[in-house]
């Protein structure tokens, strides 16, 4: 624990030290990492409304959430009424998903991965595999913005020739102070395939945050799945008790 | 009537032997013309609908855009205003209505997505072959609820068996999470992968319920009383569809757009049977070929006398060519008559053409072709056998004006 | 002496026997040819179909065909392969591969299908892979991250030839695999389904996809035509025994395939059918007529002094010399023709006019079973005996009188 705090400690200062000689030196990698590092935190909890909107059609509903790390992390609905403590749970590259009426755990088989969560524009996969963009692929930043007065990276990630990701190119934005902006996915022509938006950064749970995250398909104007968070906090560490099958069946906060 | 036609026919009944032989040759020609074109249609026919008749049926009434995208919120709204128009339409045989939902299926020990097929266990088993698809366990019952029947290679896949219980795990129509848990009750299997592989079918009402249709349907499924009547349907739906509301967005959708590799696969099949034909037609036509030359051989003395007695090569060429049409014209009809009684026969009680029939009863394939006569199948042989007696008397006819009366009367 | 005059006879009036030769000729050749477009019909069907990977024969683990899982994977390739070496007569191609569910994915599409992992070389004379490529390349047994997909996948996933796909599948430990390949051909099959469906990858690479040290799922077996399925199936159960290995032929694999075969099988019998009694009744109908014409000339021998017997069996020898010629040339006809197409073969697409058709073709290979021909020929030669005898016997028993007055 206290080594993780040195050790970002020192990350900071070398990254300080970086902007004040050259900030194009920065490491992209490490911009994605703190990035995610940042927006994740150790462990968090949140409550986000999410809204699932089609031109003639719309759906909200409200999720809590835990994280912890890139690899763990719990989803409860609590509203509509109709859908209250169905449940997913995601360690590492597995799912597993929880309804109350059947009282079931159901561990999504390979097949369901690139499918819908929850009819929503993620993929089981957007949701599962959020620590690959990281691994498995070589970072380069193209480009700097401002955004708020603050300096915004560009940063171009192509996957390394044999990782199993289907995208051909992400491009990211990430602020100096590591919020992210955007992130686009793109097939192997560099086709913007869909792409995720934030607005309102904020402060949230303690830091700079962004309250709304839009994800929508490239090609279609009026289809999107917007996440509005209502509350978000950053916790040290959250207890892997927390993300078990039996802690998705019998929620004991 | 003028002398020639009068001695035309008197020729002709002079040797009745002959002339019945010529005739009959005739006859016979398109008797088996029209039998194996209308068997070959009617082949056709069988095999669509022994097909179709295993899932899509002949028609559907789907949302616009169903077809392609498969969401569960494309329905038709109001299943029951389709099927008053259905009512009122004479050549539908039966019309079910069904409705689709992708889930995942979850037994102890492993978890599939499938199609869960909301079915009706009523109308449906007069649409489609799926209750004598049923190999283990019981067809649904008209008022089952949380029982359903699966297809067998994803019973194996799923590891269940009958009684077993199975989780499903999907999305409702209004974006709402669907569960519930079911019981099998049969498992079937119509050998056709896809559907044994990933389906499950379910009763309509208790469908509904859980997916939250509120009474809507996904198709509507409909078979005809023949494929012929397909296109009429089709018509008088769109015109009844449209008189309940132009705007709605409902298509009606035949079994071509349905399964169209189907088509392309039966078709190409079947072309082989225009080989078949063909050959027929070449042996057919050279039966009749014989036995016109036959006769002229058999009566070139007599054409000799004619010529002896004074009679122009012009009006003996006219002369044949009464004689043979007159028979080929009797022939012909002849033909056609009994052929399209033998066809009728067979159209009312099929050929069986399967040495193992039960094979094909597992899997709702009926052994028997049933030929269907048509104008087509009945006017297009013998239409082609007018055509080739004609060319075979033409030369005859033409042949015997430079007949030399002397040598033609020492033919023996 | 009864030859001699036979053959004179035949002779004397050229025409009436040019015209029943042609109607004999045109009975054999059309028997012979039908039944060998038939065959090769039939051998086409059941080839297409266990081209498709199936084979003559496959081995399995006896739980694979339940439950097509990587687990169920044949473990002891030693033991198969030494079996297989003893059972298999030469000329016999066989296969191993792997083959499990999985998911393929690019950016924009996914899909369910099958993977195959194949050994390339031994494959392309097993099944139809190795000869379908219609774009890129085959697999070389050292890809390690190359895929083959059917035509339409490539078009359903709006791809090309170079690009990447995901696959996805369950591996040994029952955790999800991926690995991501390159698409270096395409392949195309009779039917849309297949092209879908499968997706060829090196054994090699499906082994450390879905961490399989060793093992297949399956071996298929494909047997040149003149070696039974039933025996080899045989062979190799008592050979390998029941406990372990699921042992299945292609009819068994395949019973709606079977089941189409049986139904494609009335269908060749009722066209022969029709066919044979549209030539039966040519030849009857022309001999016929040709002995009637004669009916004075035997009226005349029977005035000279010839016994009836004698009448009967002089035009039974010139009917028959009629025949043996009709049919001789008939067969060379029927030999001729089935040889001009035994390698362009029939295209059927060109019967069928119209745009439905167009890319598609559909050949048949005629082939030709020497039962068949035997059968052909005796049932000509009887058929045209038989109904000589009958206006012989009739000519036979007028009085000279009579005959004379016959026109």
């Amino acid at each position: 624990m206290n080594s993780k705090v040195i050790s970002t400690a020192i990350l900071t200062v070398f990254i300080v030290a970086c902007l004040c000689i050259d900030s194009h030196a920065q490491d992209a990698r490490t911009i994605v990492k703190e990035g995610f590092n940042y927006m994740r935190g150790k462990s968090s909890f949140s409550v986000v409304d999410m809204t699932i909107h089609r031109p003639d059609w719309e759906r909200k509903m409200t999720i809590e959430a835990w994280t912890k790390g890139l690899k763990n992390s719990l989803f409860r609905i609590i509203a509509p009424a109709k859908d209250k403590d169905n449940g997913t749970l995601k360690r590492g590259r597995e799912m597993w998903m929880y309804n109350p009426k059947v009282n079931r755990v159901i561990k999504l088989p390979p097949s369901m991965m690139s499918q819908a969560w929850m009819g929503s524009d993620f993929s089981n996969n957007d949701l599962s595999k959020t620590d690959s963009l990281i691994d498995e692929y070589i970072h380069t930043i193209t480009g700097t913005q401002t955004h708020d007065g603050k300096k915004v990276y560009l940063i171009k990630s192509i996957p390394k020739p044999d990782a199993p990701v289907v995208w051909g190119m992400q491009k990211l934005k990430i602020r100096e102070d590591h919020v992210f902006l955007a992130q686009e996915f793109y097939d192997e022509d560099l086709k913007l395939v869909k792409a995720m938006t934030t607005f309102k950064i904020r402060m949230l749970g303690g830091k700079m945050f962004p309250k709304v995250w839009r994800m929508q398909k490239a090609d279609v104007t009026d289809e999107y799945t917007e996440l509005n968070y209502k509350e978000l906090s950053f916790k040290k560490n959250l207890k892997d008790s927390l993300f078990t099958i039996s802690n998705l069946k019998n929620p004991r906060r | 009537m003028s002398i020639d036609v009068k001695m035309a026919w008197r020729n002709i009944w002079r040797n009745p032997r002959r002339t019945i032989l010529t005739i009959s040759a005739i006859a016979f020609a398109c008797l088996l013309l029209v039998f194996m074109l209308s068997f070959q249609f009617g082949s056709y026919e069988t095999m669509i609908n022994s097909s179709v008749k295993i899932h899509t049926g002949h028609l559907q009434v789907q949302s616009a855009g169903y077809q392609e995208k498969k969401s569960i919120r494309l329905v038709v709204p109001d299943p029951d205003a389709i099927g008053k128009i259905l009512d009122q339409i004479q050549s539908v045989e039966a019309y079910t209505s069904r409705a689709n939902a992708f889930s995942l299926v979850s037994s102890k020990k492993r978890t599939y997505g499938s199609i869960i097929i909301g079915i009706d266990p009523v109308k449906e088993t007069k649409v489609s072959t799926l209750k004598s698809l049923m190999r283990k366990g019981s067809y649904l019952a008209k008022d089952d609820t949380d029982q359903i029947l699966i297809g067998n290679l994803l019973a194996k896949n799923l590891k269940v068996g009958i009684q077993d219980e199975l989780t499903l795990l999907g999305q409702g129509r209004d974006g709402s999470i669907a569960a519930t848990v079911v019981k099998v009750k049969g498992i079937y299997s119509s050998g056709i992968d896809d559907l044994d592989r990933s389906s499950i079918q379910m009763p309509l009402k208790y469908f509904q319920d859980v997916y939250g249709m509120h009474g809507a349907v996904h198709e509507v499924v409909v078979t005809g009383k023949s494929l012929k009547d397909v296109d009429g349907i089709k018509t008088l739906l769109n015109t009844g569809i449209k008189k309940i509301d132009p705007k709605l967005p409902l298509v009606v959708l035949d079994w071509k757009e349905l399964t169209p590799g189907l088509l392309q696969s039966i078709e190409l099949d079947l072309v082989s049977g225009i080989i078949f034909y063909f050959l027929l037609i070449l042996v057919v036509a050279f039966s009749i070929l014989n036995t016109f030359l036959m006769v002229i051989f058999e009566r070139t003395r007599e054409f000799g006398v004619l010529k002896a007695i004074g009679i122009t090569p012009g009006r003996l060429t006219k002369l044949l060519l009464i004689e043979s049409i007159s028979m080929t014209v009797i022939g012909i009809a002849a033909g056609i008559i009994t052929g399209s009684l033998i066809t009728l026969y067979f159209q009312g009680h099929g050929i069986d053409i399967s040495g193992a029939s039960d094979i094909l009863v597992q899997y709702g394939i009926s052994g028997r072709i049933y030929p269907r006569l048509s104008l087509l199948s009945a006017l297009s042989g013998p239409g082609i056998v007018f055509i080739i007696t004609f060319l075979a008397a033409l030369y005859p006819a033409f042949k015997i004006r430079s007949l030399r009366p002397v040598e033609a009367m020492t033919y023996v | 002496m009864y030859f001699q005059l036979a053959w004179r006879n035949i002779w004397r009036n050229p025409r009436r026997t040019a015209v029943i030769m042609t109607a004999v000729i045109i009975g054999v050749w059309s028997m012979i040819f039908l039944n060998a477009l038939m065959r090769g019909m039939e051998s086409d069907m059941i080839k297409n179909s266990i081209a498709t990977l199936t084979g003559h024969l496959q081995i399995h683990h006896k739980d694979y065909r339940n439950d097509p899982v990587i687990e169920n994977s044949m473990y002891d390739t030693k033991a198969l392969e030494t079996a297989l070496n003893k059972v298999l007569p030469p000329g016999v191609y066989r296969s191993a591969r792997i083959r499990v569910n999985a998911i393929v994915g690019n950016a924009r599409h996914t899909s369910g299908i099958t993977l195959v992992g194949i050994n390339p070389i031994p494959e392309a004379k097993t099944s139809f892979i190795g000869h379908a490529i219609n774009q890129g390349r085959y697999l070389k047994p050292e890809d390690k991250y190359g895929v083959i997909v059917g035509q339409a996948l490539l078009v359903k996933f709006e791809t090309k030839i170079g690009r990447k796909l995901v696959l996805m599948s369950q591996d040994t430990d029952g955790n999800i695999a991926s690995r991501a390949f390159r698409i270096i051909g395409t392949f195309k099959a009779e039917m849309q389904a297949t092209e879908k469906q499968f997706a060829f990858v090196t054994i090699t690479a499906a082994r450390h996809m879905l961490k399989l040290e060793k093992g297949v799922s399956e071996v298929s077996i494909t047997l040149p035509d003149n070696i039974d399925v039933e025996h080899v199936s045989t062979r190799l159960k008592a050979e390998l025994g029941t406990d372990e290995y699921l042992i299945q032929t292609w009819r068994e694999l395949l019973p709606i395939i079977n089941a189409y075969l049986v139904i494609f099988d009335g269908f060749i019998f009722i066209w022969s059918f029709v066919v044979f009694i549209a030539m039966g009744f040519g030849i009857v109908n022309t001999t016929l007529m040709a002995v009637f014409e004669r009916m004075r000339e035997f009226g005349l021998l029977k005035a000279l002094g010839m016994k009836p017997w004698w009448i009967i069996r002089a035009v039974l020898y010139e009917s028959f010399l009629l025949l043996v010629m009709g049919m001789t040339i008939g067969n060379i006809l029927a030999f001729l023709c089935v040889f001009a197409l035994s390698k362009s073969g029939i295209d059927l697409s060109a019967f069928a006019a119209g745009a439905e058709f167009a890319g598609i073709s559909k050949i048949i290979y005629p082939a030709v079973y020497t039962k068949d021909v035997i059968i052909s020929n005796l049932v000509v030669i009887i058929l045209g005996l038989l109904v000589s005898i009958y206006p012989a016997a009739k000519a036979a028993r007028f009085t000279p009188v009579e005959a004379f007055a016959q026109t």
